[in-house]
């Protein structure tokens, strides 16, 4: 897109909205004639009135807007841009997590160790899925899950048990 | 068209030798050596020179000298990101340590934070595995900024029939890590700055004067 292009265009489309305005309002060129000068306020048509005023002020909400006076200089710019308010703070509230050594935040809870249990879960999840069969399946007893070598205690008597064929994670206590 | 095939042959051709040529890293004093006099790049190519800079070989120091520290170079090339947003990013991590720097962009949520964090880790490697550095937590960023990319120019549909031109915004981030704890900068206050400002004033010269 040429800059000479955009100019033409833009010059060419506010001289077509300047003569549809104008047509609008009712100045059209054939009428450009010496009228017959009339005495009275009746003579002239009201309805076109109304119309006549809603494209002025239409025109005049145009040029009342706001617009910058001057070109904000570079210097300027850059007072806004880099004053401490806006530039990116610190934060002091990190922390190695105390199990696995990640980077922590002090009220949030830890990617990595939450990533992992996270995983678990989903394996076992999987599992009740594939047990219940169907969606909203589920009995309605307590779950509970074991891992190898691990036997149902006598307090785990009636309830659902996932098996995981896997050694017990450290994290998840079975009492 | 054939004369033109040969002569875009030719320079492919004296492209591929300069950059054989780079690739050897041939011994120069404490320079890069210049492979070629030709001006081989274009300009859509842009300005490499970040990458190059991890070229420079340094004279062997006498022994009573201390000794230099080892620095390492790297950048990454059209993020799609704004320059100026990235640069908040750059602003924040200068002079901390590369430890201190991946924790704070850890846990900052702009999409310019996770970019630098990897561009930092890949640095950190790089420093360690060919740039001779012992300790990787042994390094601070000396430099961190970021500058504009190519931008691909899209457009924007107004009313009225009128459009603008919108720019799909890229943007480059180069890295200096050194090695080495941080010079410790005392902060500047703004009496010690006008201060400067006033001393460069004066030591202006007025040229073709009496």
């Amino acid at each position: 897109m040429s800059a000479t292009g955009l100019m033409v265009f833009f010059r060419r489309s506010f001289l077509h909205l300047e003569s549809r305005i104008l047509q609008a309002i009712g100045f059209n060129n054939r009428a450009v004639v010496p009228a017959l000068a009339v005495q009275g306020p009746g003579i002239f048509p009201q309805p076109h009135r109304n119309e006549e005023t809603e494209e002025h002020s239409f025109l005049d909400n145009i040029f009342w807007m706001a617009a910058p006076k001057k070109r904000r200089t570079i210097e300027i710019n850059r007072c806004r841009r880099r004053n401490p308010q806006k530039l990116i703070q610190t934060k002091t509230n990190i922390e190695p997590c105390s199990e696995c050594g990640n980077l922590k935040q002090k009220h949030v809870l830890c990617g990595f160790c939450y990533e992992k249990v996270r995983r678990e879960t989903a394996i076992i999840r999987g599992q009740i899925q594939a047990q219940e069969g169907k969606p909203l399946n589920n009995p309605a007893v307590e779950t509970v899950v074991l891992y190898e070598g691990e036997m149902p205690a006598d307090t785990d008597a009636g309830k659902r048990i996932v098996e995981r064929k896997r050694q017990r994670p450290s994290w998840f206590t079975q009492y | 068209m054939a004369a033109s095939c040969a002569v875009g042959l030719g320079v492919s051709l004296a492209r591929g030798l300069v950059r054989y040529a780079e690739a050897s890293r041939l011994l120069a004093p404490c320079r890069v050596l210049p492979q070629s006099c030709i001006h081989t790049t274009t300009a859509l190519e842009g300005n490499k020179n970040w990458e190059r800079k991890n070229r420079v070989l340094h004279q062997p120091q006498p022994p009573e000298e201390t000794r230099r520290a080892a620095e390492v170079y790297h950048c990454r090339r059209q993020i799609k990101y704004s320059k100026d947003k990235m640069w908040y990013l750059a602003k924040m991590i200068r002079g901390m340590t590369i430890e201190q720097a991946i924790a704070q962009l850890e846990f900052n949520d702009k999409k310019g934070a996770a970019i630098i964090k990897e561009v930092l880790l890949e640095a950190q490697e790089m420093a360690v595995k060919s740039h001779n550095v012992e300790y990787k937590s042994n390094l601070y960023v000396a430099e961190s900024f970021s500058g504009k990319g190519q931008y691909l120019k899209r457009i924007r549909i107004h009313g009225r029939g009128m459009f603008g031109i919108m720019d799909k915004v890229y943007c480059h981030y180069f890295v200096k890590l050194v090695e080495g704890v941080a010079p410790k900068e005392e902060p500047r206050t703004g009496f010690d700055q006008a201060k400067e400002y006033v001393q460069q004033l004066r030591n202006r010269t007025i040229i073709h004067s009496l």
